[in-house]
């Protein structure tokens, strides 16, 4: 346990070397929420104002899930420099086991997530409003599923991609679908009206569904909004894809440091 | 006749420094198809009756606008690539004024930029259509000015701070509220009604001269923010051009040599 949190120690105080980083990422995410938001509020038809009470409030628990993701995401581009610089043959010099290293790496890249976010859930609470104290647990525990799955899915393809360049291209590829093709933006109600019609293939109606990200963002709106409403199946997504995404990651991480 | 060659080897060399970046090129085209796929086809069953006829159209050509400033932004990162590699010095030691560098960087950039969008330009026209191909070629001629003068500021930003951080950060926060305090995304009327302060600052951005000209281009005329068109759009991107551009050709020339970059 000593040994995992002397690796979270490391990675968090690598975390805070990346300041450029996070200044562009908080104006990001407050520009999204505070002018995008804010507009977009003016432009959305009364009959979805309807199903989301406003744009603004149905916005800002879906930032807060960028925010998780972009920040968990981090903990790849590092772990991808490390294996192309053989930083890895130190990281196994340090009287740690392996598999230790390996869920180390993945709880920080997760809980350096949840670091990220708070003042972005923070901000939600005070916008839309509080859940209660059982509530507010629940979606803690739901995000820290959803960071810790961020964080193995970054961490499998850092180790599966030989270059910087193939890692960032598959990082946009993850980023952008996962984003655009989630409840995010805007409701899974909606995306589904469009699969019925005709208009966009049913598979990525499937993929809005399952995708983590959207759980993440509708839990929050269940318990703030009330809308749309709390369902295990949002629980269970995040439960399915935090553990697939753990195992994953452990494997391909202590793979790529056991590479000559 | 010896500057202009001059001039065209220091394009030439930015194009042919673009084209090494395929990764970069492979995640905007990426980032295109998803905002295009995805976001626009559904936002534009979220807004209201009035807008929804067009929105689809309106934010495409928005997203055409805004890849055009993210590869015209880049030449700024060049710089910093250079500087820590040392590059700088071998360009200052080459038989080529300062002034022919920083303006061969500048319409480098811009062209590259163009080249760039030039098949995002070609499949916007695909769902549009065209209407008015006089119009298209006035606003492609608008947009070069547009490109030609984003890479401008950036080469001003970058060689103004002198620093990778701080450029990074200014970069960034430049990106998030230049990008969305415009039309690129939203028509002018929805912003007024929203905020005017962002209205004022959206009227004034280069970007939403660059979007209404290119709607404009491609016959997407409503909602557009400046009038008469194409007259005000193009004044003002000309403006904005000369202005980063003088400033880039002075600041280059001034901070250039004495190293001191971080």
């Amino acid at each position: 346990m000593k040994a995992i949190l002397r690796l979270i120690e490391y990675d968090f105080k690598n975390f805070f070397r990346y300041k450029w980083w996070l200044v562009g990422l908080i104006s990001m995410n407050l520009a999204d929420l505070f002018i995008m938001a804010v507009i977009y509020n003016q432009m959305v038809s009364p009959e979805i104002i309807q199903l989301i009470t406003s744009y603004f409030s149905f916005f800002a628990p879906g930032v807060t899930v960028v925010g998780l993701f972009a920040s968990a995401f981090m903990i790849g581009r590092e772990i991808n420099m490390e294996v192309r610089r053989q930083i890895h043959h130190y990281m196994l010099s340090l009287p740690i086991t392996r598999i230790e290293l390996a869920l180390g790496r993945l709880l920080a890249g997760g809980m350096r997530g949840m670091m990220y976010m708070s003042p972005l859930l923070l901000t939600t609470f005070l916008v839309v409003g509080f859940p209660s104290l059982p509530q507010f647990f629940v979606i803690l525990g739901a995000l820290f599923l959803l960071a810790t799955g961020i964080s193995g899915l970054s961490i499998a393809i850092a180790a599966s991609t030989t270059s910087f360049e193939k890692f960032v291209t598959a990082r946009g590829l993850v980023y952008y679908v996962l984003f655009f093709c989630s409840s995010i933006f805007y409701p899974l109600s909606l995306i589904q009206n469009l699969g019925r019609d005709g208009v966009l293939p049913q598979p990525i109606v499937v993929l809005a569904e399952l995708n983590p990200l959207s759980s993440g963002a509708d839990l929050i709106r269940s318990f703030l909004l009330g809308n749309p409403p709390f369902q295990l199946t949002m629980v269970r997504n995040l439960t399915v894809f935090s553990a697939i995404f753990a195992v994953v990651a452990t494997f391909a991480y202590l793979k790529i440091i056991q590479q000559k | 006749m010896k500057q202009m060659k001059q001039l065209l080897l220091v394009v030439e060399r930015d194009l042919r420094m673009f084209l090494q970046y395929k990764f970069l090129i492979i995640m905007r085209a990426i980032w295109f198809t998803a905002q295009v796929a995805f976001f626009g086809l559904i936002a534009a069953r979220m807004v209201v009756p009035a807008l929804a006829e067009v929105y689809f159209e309106y934010y495409v050509a928005g997203v055409v606008v805004m890849t055009l400033y993210s590869a015209s932004v880049f030449i700024g990162y060049d710089i910093f690539e250079e500087a820590e590699h040392g590059v700088f010095e071998y360009l200052l030691s080459l038989p080529v004024s300062r002034k022919e560098l920083v303006l061969g960087r500048s319409i480098g950039g811009g062209i590259r930029s163009f080249i760039f969008v030039g098949p995002v330009i070609a499949i916007t026209l695909l769902v549009i259509g065209l209407s008015n191909p006089v119009n298209l070629l006035i606003a492609l001629l608008a947009l070069f000015l547009f490109a030609f003068g984003v890479s401008g500021m950036s080469i001003t930003i970058a060689v103004g701070l002198k620093s990778g951080d701080r450029f990074d950060i200014l970069m960034g926060v430049l990106n998030a509220f230049i990008i969305r305090l415009s039309t690129t995304m939203y028509p002018l009327a929805f912003i007024q009604d929203a905020s005017q302060i962002y209205a004022s600052l959206a009227f004034f951005n280069p970007l939403t001269f660059a979007s209404d000209l290119f709607r404009w281009g491609v016959g997407i005329e409503k909602y557009l923010t400046m009038t008469p068109m194409p007259l005000l759009a193009v004044l003002g991107l000309v403006i904005f051009f000369s202005l980063f551009t003088l400033f880039s050709v002075t600041i280059y020339e001034r901070r250039l040599e004495g190293g001191g970059w971080q």
